[in-house]
């Protein structure tokens, strides 16, 4: 039994939120939009940055989205307007992004445990896997009308907690 | 989003008569930043299709907007130094007017979500110099939804950042799923009861001690009157009132003495408005 | 009032520099805990330091614990800055030295409570 329970689901779309509003949505009308229509083509290039929690819970936080919605996330971190946004931006960007939420997530799995640093990688269509782990929970969203997904994945052996 | 002349009259009359607060036209933006997540909960394109649904809507749909107007956005000890004020001046003076005092009674006015009377209860219950006193805050809002909120003392973790000390945050709160948990130490302290502040107050014990913080702002200047005085009217004889730091008695009521502390002020009822000849002590 | 912004992420050095300057402080940065200390090893001692915990190199928990150790380093006020968000971690970085401590995400407003807090900002410096 994993120690992610039902309202675990409530918690990551509050985390998120609380992430939207305070960076990415400060003027509350681009809020991140579950279940919303969004434009994420086949050939479309992937921006995902991933943190992994490890010790008395194992799993990662993983953000996957579209090259469009994360130089969105650089230009609104870094004040920048959208065509200036650098790769490094973006991976800065996106992977403080994926620290924040998987921060709070771990504050709601068994402690003690660690967070790494982000892991970010960028390019089309990439396929990731995750072995020993599986989708536990997931936000399928769009920032304007760009589509952004928050997953995390568990340890499969998880319980020993 | 933006608001036509005639829904912002709306909502500035229902407004007022609801709660006796003045909206002028200067304050058209807070709407729009109040009643914008109203309209987006609703599903609404717009603001002026959510004023109209509540025209229609009648009375429970418009006293969202009455709350959403009314309520305040509330740091912990915020401003800090009425708070400093509260245990480094007023507490002393209490005990050395009253030396026989050991209980010290609280009001904390228009609460919102409860952040002003937790702080207080935290701040007096760790004071070494009220050790074995009893001490009470009552906290009063009009807003139902705030109550229920505030006497659950649960927040989220971008409430408890908003100027909480992390060691108060240690010692009084646990984690709750992604949210935080107030102790029942500490929500023990506290009673939370509706009250608008524009009508007639029900009957209430004698404070020591009135916080009204940036709320008379809200109402006109008959309204401030009335309020100060029936505030008057519920404190001890030499009891001390905190206001905002931009508000004031002077001018409105000129029952109270202002004792300025540090960067603040605290109003002290004057005993002859209240108890006739029999003074203070 | 001068303040040194400690964090990995570019993005969010940059997000507390804005915050900062607006409330009137003179501003440096550092990626991690070791430059920072390089940087107060050079003679350069802000009123504050805002740390964030997971960092590579040196983590926020060491700097923290590292400044504590130095007298000389006492006038500075330390401010955690981070997305660890569990109640024992907040203890942790209390028992290592830091005076306050902020989790992540948080809100302009946020910081400048904090700041009034420490009684290193005045309420409404920020225009």
């Amino acid at each position: 039994m994993s120690t992610l329970v039902a309202p675990f689901q409530e918690d990551l779309e509050a985390i998120t939120a609380d992430v939207w509003g305070s960076f990415l949505d400060v003027d509350g009308d681009t809020p991140l939009v579950a279940g919303a229509p969004h434009r994420w083509a086949e050939h479309d290039a992937t921006t995902s940055a991933v943190v992994s929690i490890t010790g008395a819970w194992q799993g990662h936080v993983i953000i996957e989205c579209s090259a469009r919605a994360a130089r969105m996330v650089a230009a609104a971190l870094l004040a920048l307007p959208e065509d200036e946004a650098s790769e490094d931006d973006v991976a800065d960007a996106v992977g403080e992004l994926a620290n924040m939420i998987g921060g709070n997530v771990k504050s709601l799995v068994a402690s003690p445990s660690a967070l790494s640093l982000p892991h970010v990688v960028t390019q089309p269509g990439s396929h990731q896997s995750w072995p020993g782990a599986e989708e536990v929970c997931r936000i399928d969203g769009a920032w304007n009308g760009e589509a952004v997904t928050v997953m995390v994945y568990a340890g499969v052996n998880e319980g020993k907690s | 989003m933006s608001l036509s002349a005639s829904d912002f009259d709306f909502v500035r009359q229902l407004v007022y008569r609801e709660s006796a607060i003045v909206l002028d036209r200067s304050k058209e933006y807070l709407v729009e930043a109040r009643l914008a997540p109203l309209v987006r909960q609703a599903g609404l394109a717009g603001i002026g299709e959510y004023v109209s649904a509540a025209q229609r809507g009648g009375r429970p749909a418009q006293m969202k907007i009455v709350e959403a107007l009314t309520t305040n956005e509330t740091s912990w000890y915020r401003d800090s130094e009425p708070f400093q004020a509260l245990t480094k001046t007023v507490v002393p003076l209490i005990r050395a007017e009253h030396p026989e005092q050991r209980s010290l009674r609280i009001w904390s006015a228009a609460c919102s979500s409860g952040q002003e009377p937790y702080s207080l209860a935290m701040l007096l219950s760790e004071e070494a110099g009220l050790r074995g006193w009893q001490t009470e805050i009552h906290a009063t809002d009009i807003s139902e939804e705030m109550l229920t909120k505030s006497r659950s003392g649960r927040y989220t973790q971008l409430e408890v950042n908003r100027g909480l000390p992390a060691p108060m945050l240690v010692r009084h709160f646990t984690r709750a799923g992604a949210e935080w948990q107030l102790s029942e130490a500490v929500r023990r302290l506290v009673t939370f009861r509706h009250l608008n502040l524009a009508t007639a107050f029900p009957p209430m014990p004698a404070f020591d001690v009135v916080f009204l913080r940036n709320v008379l702002i809200y109402f006109d200047m008959q309204t401030r009157r009335d309020i100060l005085k029936r505030v008057r009217g519920v404190l001890k004889p030499g009891g001390c009132l905190f206001l905002g730091s931009a508000e004031t008695t002077i001018g409105v009521d000129d029952g109270w003495e202002r004792l300025v502390v540090g960067r603040t002020s605290v109003h002290r009822a004057r005993a002859v408005a209240l108890a006739g000849s029999n003074g203070t002590r | 009032m001068r303040a040194m912004v400690i964090d990995d992420s570019r993005a969010m050095r940059l997000i507390l520099r804005r915050i900062l300057s607006q409330l009137d402080f003179e501003v440096t940065e550092a990626g991690d805990g070791a430059q920072a200390l390089e940087s107060l090893n050079g003679g350069y001692v802000p009123d504050i330091a805002l740390v964030d915990w997971n960092m590579p190199v040196m983590d926020g928990l060491t700097f923290i614990t590292e400044v504590r150790k130095r007298p000389e380093l006492r006038g500075i006020t330390l401010m955690m800055v981070t997305t660890e968000s569990e109640h024992d971690q907040v203890v942790r970085a209390l028992a290592a030295g830091a005076h306050e401590y902020l989790m992540k995400p948080f809100t302009p407003d946020a910081i400048e409570d904090k700041l009034v807090l420490l009684g290193l900002a005045r309420t409404g410096a920020s225009a």
